[in-house]
């Protein structure tokens, strides 16, 4: 089955989603008056490392469909009556180990994107093969990483769309803030990164100070000798650099600290020994302090490695989508105890999706366009958005012979509709995506 | 009586000399009315100079007068003071303990009979006389200057070291400690060593002799070499290198033996009998920490950041050859070192060169290690020049060093390979799943794609080539590529001294690793040399403000207190594993990176700067915290497994009694001797709240350790 796949696009809505954005500004001084977390908003980011085999996650399910797939996939093929069928989109079924999704797309709290990938502009196969212009390093991890991170043409940039975000709006929205707009519960990453905003960091699970054995009072005079020596002007840069990120770190951990103080444990179970699911939980508690931490808008960051599946893929990708599922469907349910279900949108992204023909050791390769999950109250949910690709090996999606989809849907376009949704004006857009002018749509309708 | 002491003593006093002489007479007028009576006089004798804190003996002799008794001034204060020194009624005079200005007091006795009847001597009061109880002297490097560092008592203020009967720069450190510079000696083994104090009073010690130690290298050169090259300094380390030299040093490292790891138990012993990759770590941090080869083990270390290997996918039982293999080639030729880690089962199984099958058709082969190799292990992402700077087209875009197509046609020349039997032979079977852990992948010849395939700069591998022959020309065409040198390099400067390396100093290492001097490419040891040795590592030897160095990534900070220290293990079964949970928290487990980028990529740039630096990657608000928690379990011995003292009885304890010796002790151990003085004195004044010397010892270390000046080695 060579032909083109049904297309999904579902930018009905779009119109009124670009009056809404122009409207925000007004939404969001009306906000200001409102009290507690009634004008709050949330973006959460998940990010796959190692480039998530969207091929596996979402798959044809007519029979047609589902045919070409098994036969292309070979080895990599699931079984069709594994896989789980999406109620309102019949011809599409997810991953075995994704049920959770499947109850969250039934319910209309999550969506799906389609081929999402890095592109400069709208490219097709004839543009691509002849030399086109193209995303700089593409199938390099760490280039694809950081491109879905700053939606910028190449990897080389010192700023990310989130960390561009908060340098917009932070002061706006958040003037009585005493943490930065974004957290990171995965790590510093370009993502997080603005011209003039850092994040803070969170060790989930480890939200306060540090550990000091040397009794009260002494410690507190160690700490002040300890943040007095961080002062001192060394003429090092690096020495500079860390007591600045030292210096922060005092400070955001007291305001952590204090802030949980007095706060009620979540009652939602979230998975253990799943990663995703510890650094979810400690977002949600975070959502939870947020009037103490005085923020309107928070952008999140959590990540989750290993999905780099080049052998063994069917078990490996299996078991880590088996923890992605339960994370977001506890992450999504703590949102709902905390009345914020509304405010609180998390989508995935991923260096790349992996060649849709096998290789020769149980796995697949690097690739380009990939499908990911939005999930939230606010998200138009049960749907897909985008064009599903054409899976035909060399056919017009693909950049190659080996299923490497050319995106259809630039992640510009994805980060775009997100940053929307949070508040971003129509007047900021084109200043953090420069490459948003470059499509037809900046927003695809899908929150 | 007093005829007698006038004509003993110097300073005789007598009554009618003038003051000046230092003798003195008044005349008291009991009754100005009476001109017959004859008047009191008081005369006093006693020496006229007194060297500070000595005492003279006064005696006032009163004539026409039936009582002798007198009391005694200073400077006309009854019985003296502490500056002017004080006066017994006996008339006992004690000098001040320094000199007073000016160095001159006057000595009063007044009649007590007629307290008109008084005499005055003026007293000079002098230097001490120097004591010299221990005198180094050490010379670093030969016909450079001998630093000497005298001890004794009694030195003051202009104060000088005399060597061999002349007087050299010198400065006073305190009472009990001069140090000085004398020229270069030559032919001699002792100096004649002594200490004059300046007049008034001028005065010599008694002569003794220093034994010349003549030292290679100063304190901070050492010291930075060992942070550089070491999992960290020891003061036992430090005295070696500055008496082998560095270079010395860096010789008698290459020629150490490798500390081999061995291979986990079958069964495995009880402490990771359900999980051996403890007993692989544990392993790992006993290598690190006491390994007589501290510059091959961390060497091997930085191959192990850039050829990178995870136990989260990796048997542990892969990881300890891989390991030994690091070890052993760290000092070979690098082509050697990649076609040993292509095949190894540790980076077979990794990036799945392993088991990777000529493909079937509608099958495409495995990339991934193809890929990698080249984007992280040889040639990275971009056309470089030798400096390490990308090479730009004529629109000043960077070049991309392969293409996609070049991947595939990597992977297909590294098909075939799988486990290799037993006995290190071919198996029969593709996959051989009787895993050999420990020798290198076999080939299957029938699992090869024979297939030609045009690799780099127009490389082609003829078809018909066998597995072995393709994995030859697939490596010589990456040893050859001419990116090589400076991506290895730049990375292994980054590892091993500095962030930012400039691009001059890329240069002058690439050129080692192109050419080592007898027309060897490739030649490690030259390479490893040629980064410690070079002006850009050693600048900072002598100017602590020079720009460079690099974060201290969580295992090497641990490693570093941990040797600075002296910790010691004390698990009954010699188990190390336990400190990977005290790095887990910061990010890092010794071979357990997240993925091939291993734990910081190596051009992390500082959010807001274009400054690499690729440790900063995993330092963050949260991992800074949790980084002063583990100096607090480091100081609080709460280390499991392992035991600390900083007691009161222990070295740093015993030195706890005077804070700023405590504190130039740990600069000398964790800061190259060149803590800046602001921060010396701000844990001076810390501790020197604190009265429990183990407290301060405690303290001290903590805030030396936390402080970012420790953190970024530099």
């Amino acid at each position: 089955m060579a032909s083109s796949r049904r297309s999904f696009i579902k930018y009905a809505s779009l119109a009124a989603a670009g009056n809404a954005a122009g409207l925000r500004p007004f939404g969001m001084l009306n906000s200001f008056a409102q009290a507690g977390g009634a004008g709050y908003k949330a973006l959460v980011c998940i990010f796959l490392y190692g480039g998530n085999d969207a091929n596996n996650m979402l798959i044809p399910f007519d029979a047609n469909g589902y045919a070409s797939y098994s036969k292309i996939r070979g080895p990599l093929a699931l079984a069709q009556n594994t896989l789980l069928q999406l109620g309102s989109a019949p011809d599409f079924a997810l991953n075995p180990n994704l049920p959770d999704i499947q109850t969250l797309f039934a319910n209309k709290t999550a969506a799906l994107v389609t081929n999402v990938g890095t592109l400069i502009e709208p490219t097709n196969r004839s543009q691509y093969l002849a030399g086109g212009t193209a995303p700089t390093n593409l199938f390099s991890h760490a280039d694809q990483q950081l491109e879905w991170q700053n939606a910028s043409p190449s990897g080389a940039t010192t700023t990310g769309w989130a960390g561009r975000i908060a340098d917009t709006m932070n002061l706006s929205y958040n003037p009585n803030a005493r943490i930065p707009m974004i957290a990171s519960v995965a790590g510093d990453t370009l993502f997080c990164d603005g011209a003039g905003s850092t994040p803070v960091s969170v060790s989930p699970g480890n939200l306060g100070g540090a550990a000091c054995s040397e009794g009260a009072t002494e410690c507190a005079a160690q700490q002040a000798t300890a943040q007095a020596l961080l002062n001192f002007s060394s003429g090092l840069s690096l020495v500079q650099a860390d007591n600045n990120i030292t210096s922060n770190a005092y400070s955001y951990a007291k305001t952590l600290s204090d802030a949980v103080q007095s706060v009620s444990p979540l009652q939602t179970v979230f998975p253990t020994g799943n990663s995703l699911a510890a650094q979810l939980k400690q977002i949600a508690q975070i959502i939870e302090v947020r009037s103490a931490l005085g923020v309107q808008r928070q952008i999140f960051f959590a990540g989750v490695g290993n999905f780099d599946t080049h052998a063994n893929q069917i078990a490996l990708q299996g078991a880590l989508l088996a923890q992605i599922g339960p994370a977001m469907a506890a992450f999504y349910q703590s949102t709902v105890e905390l009345g914020v279900q509304n405010s609180v949108t998390s989508f995935t992204m991923s260096d790349f999706s992996r060649t849709f023909q096998p290789n020769s050791n149980t796995g697949s390769d690097h690739a380009w366009g990939s499908h990911h999950i939005v999930m939230g109250g606010a998200v138009k949910g049960g749907q897909m958005y985008g064009t599903f690709p054409n899976l035909a090996l060399a056919g017009p999606d693909d950049s190659g012979s080996n299923g490497r989809w050319i995106p259809t849907t630039a992640s510009v376009q994805y980060a775009s509709t997100l940053a929307q949704w949070f508040g971003v004006s129509a007047s900021q857009l084109a200043n953090i995506f420069p490459t948003l002018g470059s499509f037809s749509l900046n927003n695809l309708g899908f929150v | 009586m007093s005829r007698v002491m006038c004509a003993v003593f110097r300073g005789f006093a007598c009554a009618t000399l003038a003051l000046t002489t230092g003798c003195a007479t008044s005349t008291g007028i009991n009754s100005p009315s009476s001109p017959i009576a004859l008047a009191s006089t008081v005369s006093i004798s006693g020496a006229s100079h007194a060297r500070v804190g000595t005492t003279v003996q006064f005696v006032a002799t009163i004539s026409n007068s039936g009582s002798s008794a007198v009391s005694w001034q200073v400077n006309g204060v009854a019985g003296g003071s502490a500056a002017a020194g004080t006066i017994s009624s006996g008339g006992l005079y004690t000098a001040p303990a320094t000199l007073p200005s000016p160095n001159t007091v006057s000595v009063t006795a007044v009649s007590k009979a007629s307290a008109s009847a008084s005499a005055t001597v003026s007293e000079a009061i002098w230097n001490p006389v120097p004591i010299v109880s221990a005198a180094t002297a050490v010379q670093t490097g030969s016909g450079s200057n001998i630093a000497l560092d005298v001890t004794g008592s009694a030195f003051v203020q202009g104060a000088q070291i005399v060597v061999g009967g002349a007087a050299v720069p010198t400065t006073l450190v305190s009472a009990t400690e001069l140090r000085g510079t004398a020229g270069p000696s030559t032919g001699l083994t002792t100096l004649a060593i002594a200490v004059l104090n300046p007049n008034p009073g001028a005065a010599s010690s008694a002569i003794g002799n220093a034994q010349i130690q003549r030292l290679q290298a100063s304190l901070t050169a050492a010291a930075r070499l060992l942070d550089q090259a070491t999992f960290g300094p020891t003061l036992n380390d430090i005295q070696h290198v500055q008496q082998v030299g560095l270079d010395g040093y860096l010789t008698e490292q290459f020629a150490a033996a490798p500390t081999i790891e061995p291979d986990i138990a079958t069964p495995p012993p009880a402490v990771c009998a359900t999980n051996t990759i403890l007993c692989q770590q544990s392993e790992w941090w006993r290598a690190a920490l006491t390994g007589n080869d501290q510059l091959r083990q961390r060497v091997a270390f930085a191959f192990a950041e850039i050829f990178v290997i995870s136990t989260n996918s990796v048997h542990a039982e892969s990881a300890i050859p891989f390991q030994n293999m690091l070890v052993k080639d760290a000092f070979g030729n690098f082509s050697t070192l990649l076609q040993d880690m292509t095949l190894s089962t540790g980076m077979g199984a990794y990036l799945n060169m392993l088991n990777s099958a000529k493909p079937a058709s509608g099958q495409i082969a495995n990339e991934n290690y193809a890929r990698e190799a080249m984007q992280l292990f040889t040639i990275g992402l971009y056309e470089l020049n030798q400096d390490g700077t990308p090479q730009l087209d004529g629109s000043g875009n960077r070049i991309p060093s392969y293409t996609q197509a070049q991947v595939q046609a990597f992977a297909r020349a590294y098909t075939g390979w799988t486990y290799a039997t037993a006995t290190g032979g071919s198996p029969t079977t593709f996959p051989n799943n009787a895993m050999n852990f420990d020798a290198p992948m076999a080939l299957v010849a029938a699992q090869h794609d024979t297939t030609a395939k045009t690799l780099l700069n127009g490389t082609v591998l003829p078809a018909g080539q066998t597995g072995t022959q393709d994995l030859a020309g697939a490596l010589g065409n990456l040893f050859a590529h001419r990116n090589l040198g400076p991506f290895l390099c730049r990375q292994l400067i980054q590892h091993l001294v500095a962030s930012n390396p400039s691009p001059a100093y890329v240069s002058r290492v690439a050129a080692v690793f192109a050419d080592n001097g007898s027309g060897v490419r490739g030649d490690l040891k030259a390479v490893v040399r040629a980064i410690l040795m070079d002006t850009e590592a050693r600048a900072g030897d002598t100017d602590p403000t020079f720009e460079g160095g690099h974060l201290r990534e969580p295992i090497l900070y641990l490693t570093g207190v941990m040797r600075g220290l002296s910790f010691v293990n004390t698990d009954p079964t010699g188990y190390y594993g336990t400190l990977s949970n005290y790095t887990a928290p910061l990010g890092q487990k010794p071979y357990a990176a997240g993925s091939v980028f291993n734990f910081f990529p190596p051009d992390y740039a500082i959010p807001g700067t274009t400054a690499t630096a690729p440790e900063f990657s995993i330092e963050n608000t949260a991992s800074t915290m949790l980084r002063l928690t583990l100096a607090n379990s480091l100081v609080y011995n709460s280390i499991s497994g392992f035991k600390l003292d900083l007691s009161a009885a222990s070295a740093l304890g015993l030195m706890a009694a005077n804070p700023g010796n405590l504190v130039d002790s740990l600069g000398v151990i964790f800061m190259h001797g060149q803590m800046p003085a602001g921060m010396r004195s701000a844990i001076v004044n810390h501790i020197s709240t604190l009265t429990d010397p183990a407290q301060r010892a405690r303290v001290a270390t903590y805030l030396t350790i936390t402080s970012s000046l420790y953190k970024v080695e530099h």
